[in-house]
């Protein structure tokens, strides 16, 4: 049987690199893609934990919570980046650095 | 200098306040007013200011009446001598003064007697010169030299105007300066001197090391120091102390080997050569001789008679073939200065400066004479453009028709010269010959030949002079026969040639020195001078000498005019030996300037390269490895002290580059910031 | 060495290693690729936590929701923001990387050693619940199980979430229109 920390294991595996792309990144996209790693990461986790409690089944319901809030996240964050886009002319993170319009 | 020349007119104020006898002011004036002329010459305003010539010959003409005067009041009686504390050093007292005896005032009246128709001759004869103002201010100055050489009586002044003696002649030698044959005779001249310099500085100082004075009376006179038991000169030193004498007399008296000067410095102008090295200057030599005598011993004196005696006989055969007129009289001048210091050499005292004052009298005239031709030769080159030297007697030739009064004049210096009675060359040449031979008496064989070189001189003298004598004056003249067009419009010249002939040729005759013709015996002069032994008619040398001697010289007389008038055959071949070795002065010359002069030079440059590349070369090094030094400090504050700084500099930037990133808007900046803060909490919590 | 085990290492593998793969390409359209393998490689674990309806779930939404809105969205963006978007100066191993590098192995090492330190495989509440038997088995039906749920006692969430999804709906669709010509 696999035993829960294996999961836990490939979960941090996960979040760490995930973390790692955001930090480096230049392109705002993959920074998004960091993103989206991290939480797939969080969501592993709890289906992991979720594996233990059957009667209020709250592991699992999260997930499909959270699956949801990251499509939302993501619509709304590729219309921001299209939208600083056409400002900046480019979606370079590093120099998106003007507060003011 | 200041406080010397103060020192002076102290010493003249008290010199002249102190003394009581009208002898020593005229002796005094009579030196001082060349000196004057001399002063007020170099004052006046243009170079080619006549007036020069007048104001020096008023004062050789106010000399010559003082020293006539002085001579009359000091000859053969007391001795006059003055002098005053001139300055001290430490405990040595220096005395200036002056010291009239029977020698100095023989040589004042000479030297002034001889330059008062010399400088007459010189205002004709420098005339068309545009220097002549500069002419006159040396020849007083000279004057002015050798009138107070004559009369000091310290040798440290003696030493001081025997180089001003010297000085002059080097002035007046060069004195076309831009003739570069001048300027190389001069300096020859001065260089010799100062080799004879050298050597009466050494002697003086071992004179003043063993008997602590300066003063000749003391040393020479009646009660000689160097003649006295009680103080003598260590071994060696007399022998040093006469080296130097005797380069002293060789360099003033172009005496073997310090001769060679004597020809050259016939470049400048002929009434300097008739004063200075013909009567005055190389006198001067002798003159000095004269003062030491008391010092040297036998051996000492007969060196300086074979060399005496040498010198007469080399020059004698050298003058035999040259052909410029004037060097033929400067190697008869070596020649009979040769005679003055063998006499001298061989005990006869008075008969060598008889010898001198007669020398003197006829050496001018002959020098003036020569002048004279060679100006109107001159005159001739200049008129026809002619490319010849003036001074070649092989151009010469008839001239006796044309200038009667000239060469009557050089007719009566030449056979004072050659020795003939009724002059009175005769009286003091057959004295020497005659003391030589007696002197010669009881000796070995080898001492023989110093008599008979002389005689052998005597009539060599007279072949070269009746040479002279006949190409100047008798046959054609030679330089019609080149060129037939010339016409000769030469004469005697004016009032002040005249003048100075016709004075000098009365001096050459008898009368003035003894009333007697033939016998030198009863000479005036040698009646003033110790070490009178050749007087008395002793033995049979007194008779067959000046008998023998004089025929033969008659007949030497008229071998020279068959040979050169008559055009019979030369006595010797000209391409031979002795012809060759006699025309290039026995050699000497060059035998000087390859071993003297190019190893000098040598030397010279040798020093030059030391100098320019070792010594140099190594403040070069210095230089270098200053400036080596200097780039390595710079590299290493370029390099080290600025790189720390750059360093420093470097990391703050990095820092502050770092630090800066926090601030800078970019959001995964922040992000990082935040997260790496997280992380740092989580590992305190966990490892603390 | 269960099939499951060596299935379970197979996935996590994939997942860890495309992962990786999306962190060292420079180029967008491979890592958008890459990260679609990462998404089915999940899947896949999730299938082996015994979530089957995630894993659908999963995949319907996430890869073909996500992935293809990513897709579409630069690939309709034009040219240029395609050439700019596809543009990377960094080199591989290059020296700004190394702190976030350093970051992210830091937090790994942290997470993991909190696992061990907390022993998370005997957990009171897990251990308890294998005890009681109350643990999801292979073969319990969970879709059921996850419907009853939803309109029971997850009902408030459900309906905030659907608010939500009208809300971004709303705001992407504002935020990414054309200007009106003035």
């Amino acid at each position: 049987m696999i035993s829960l920390s294996d999961f836990l294991i490939v979960s941090a595996g996960l979040f760490c690199i995930g973390l790692y792309i955001i930090l480096t990144k230049r392109n705002a996209i993959q920074v998004l893609i960091g993103i989206e790693l991290m939480l797939n990461a969080a969501i592993l986790n709890l289906v992991a934990f979720g594996k233990y409690d059957r009667l209020n089944n709250g592991g699992q319901m999260f997930a499909l919570f959270a699956i949801v809030l990251a499509a939302a996240t993501t619509a709304v964050a590729l219309a921001i980046i299209l939208n600083v886009y056409k400002k900046y002319k480019t979606i370079d993170p590093n120099n998106i650095n003007e507060l003011r319009d | 200098m200041h406080c010397v020349s103060t020192n002076i007119l102290i010493t003249l104020e008290n010199f002249l306040q102190a003394i009581d006898t009208l002898t020593i002011r005229f002796a005094l004036a009579a030196v001082l007013l060349p000196l004057l002329a001399f002063v007020i010459n170099f004052c006046l305003p243009k170079k080619s200011n006549k007036v020069a010539g007048w104001i020096s010959t008023l004062a050789i003409l106010a000399s010559a009446v003082l020293s006539v005067f002085v001579f009359s009041k000091v000859w053969n009686q007391h001795p006059v001598h003055q002098q005053q504390l001139w300055f001290t050093i430490g405990s040595t007292k220096l005395y200036a003064g002056v010291l009239l005896n029977n020698l100095s005032v023989l040589m004042l009246l000479l030297v002034s007697l001889i330059a008062l128709p010399v400088h007459i001759y010189s205002t004709a004869y420098m005339k068309s010169d545009e220097n002549i103002k500069r002419y006159f201010t040396w020849l007083s100055f000279f004057c002015f030299s050798m009138l107070a050489l004559v009369v000091v009586d310290s040798l440290v002044l003696f030493y001081i105007f025997w180089e001003l003696v010297g000085f002059s002649s080097y002035l007046l030698i060069g004195f076309w300066y831009t003739r570069p044959k001048a300027i190389m005779a001069n300096k020859k001249a001065f260089i010799m001197n100062r080799i004879g310099d050298i050597g009466l500085l050494t002697a003086i100082a071992i004179l003043f090391v063993v008997y602590r004075t300066f003063d000749i009376d003391q040393l020479f006179g009646a009660n000689a120091l160097v003649r006295s038991t009680d103080f003598q000169l260590p071994g060696g030193w007399q022998y040093v102390a006469f080296g130097g004498i005797f380069l002293a007399v060789a360099a003033k008296s172009a005496q073997f080997p310090l001769h060679t000067w004597l020809p050259d410095a016939m470049e400048g102008p002929t009434s300097v050569s008739a004063l200075i090295h013909a009567a005055t200057m190389v006198a001067a030599g002798v003159f000095l001789l004269g003062q030491f005598y008391p010092m040297f011993t036998g051996q000492e004196l007969t060196i300086l008679a074979i060399i005496g005696l040498f010198t007469a006989f080399m020059a004698a055969t050298i003058a035999l073939t040259q052909n410029d007129l004037k060097r033929i009289l400067a190697y008869s001048t070596i020649s009979q200065l040769g005679f003055m210091v063998m006499a001298m050499g061989i005990g006869a005292y008075s008969s060598s400066l008889f010898h001198l004052a007669t020398h003197a009298f006829f050496k001018c005239l002959l020098f003036l004479v020569a002048g004279i031709v060679i100006h109107e030769v001159q005159h001739i080159k200049d008129e026809y453009k002619l490319d010849i030297d003036p001074q070649n007697v092989l151009y010469m030739g008839g001239l006796r028709k044309k200038m009667p009064l000239t060469f009557i004049a050089c007719l009566i210096g030449a056979i004072a010269l050659i020795g003939l009675p009724l002059t009175s060359g005769y009286l003091s040449k057959d004295g020497i010959l005659i003391q030589a031979f007696e002197w010669s008496e009881g000796k070995s064989w080898l001492f023989k030949l110093v008599p008979i070189g002389a005689m052998l001189t005597s009539w060599l003298t007279a072949f070269y002079v009746t040479r002279l004598v006949v190409k100047v004056f008798f046959g054609e003249f030679k330089l019609a026969q080149i060129n037939p067009h010339i016409k000769l419009h030469i004469n005697d010249g004016g009032w002040q040639y005249k003048v100075s002939l016709v004075f000098l040729a009365i001096c050459c005759l008898f009368p003035l020195f003894s009333l007697n013709p033939v016998l030198y015996e009863h000479a005036w002069l040698l009646t003033g001078f110790p070490k009178i032994t050749g007087l008395d008619r002793v033995n049979i040398y007194h008779t067959i000498i000046p008998v023998g001697l004089n025929i033969l010289s008659l007949f030497v007389i008229y071998w020279a005019y068959a040979v050169y008038v008559m055009e019979k055959a030369l006595p010797l071949p000209e391409a031979g030996f002795l012809f060759r070795f006699s025309y290039h002065e026995w050699y000497i010359d060059k035998f000087y300037n390859t071993f003297i002069i190019k190893p000098v030079l040598a030397l010279s440059k040798s020093a030059r390269w030391f100098d320019r590349n070792i010594i140099d070369g190594f403040i070069h090094l210095l230089q270098r490895t200053g400036i080596a030094f200097a780039k390595v400090a710079e590299w290493t504050d370029r390099y080290i002290v600025d790189g720390i700084l750059h360093s420093i500099a470097y990391t703050v930037l990095g820092i502050g580059n770092f630090a800066r990133s926090f601030q800078g808007g970019k959001v995964q900046y922040y992000l990082f910031s935040m997260l790496a803060i997280i992380l740092a909490i989580f590992l305190f919590k966990t490892l603390f | 060495m269960t099939m499951v085990k060596v299935l379970f290492y197979l996935m996590g593998f994939i997942a860890l290693a495309s992962a990786i793969f999306i962190a060292a390409s420079k180029n967008l359209v491979r890592s958008v690729f890459m990260f679609f393998v990462t998404l089915l490689s999940i899947a896949g674990l999730y299938v082996l936590a015994l979530a089957d309806f995630i894993a659908i779930t999963q995949v319907v939404i996430y890869v073909g929701g996500i992935l293809v809105l990513m897709l579409f969205a630069f690939m309709l963006s034009g040219r240029e923001t395609l050439a700019n978007l596809q543009q990377q100066n960094d080199h591989f191993l290059s020296i700004s990387k190394l702190p976030a590098l350093l970051l992210a192995v830091l937090f790994f090492i942290v997470m993991i050693n909190i696992l061990f330190k907390t022993d998370i495989n005997h957990l009171q509440w897990v251990t308890k619940s294998v005890s009681y038997k109350i643990d999801i088995k292979p073969d319990s039906p969970m879709t059921g199980n996850i419907g009853v749920n939803l309109m029971t006692m997850y009902l408030l969430p459900f309906e905030a979430i659907s608010i939500l999804l009208m809300m971004a709906l709303v705001g992407a669709a504002h935020l990414s229109r054309r200007e009106k010509n003035v």
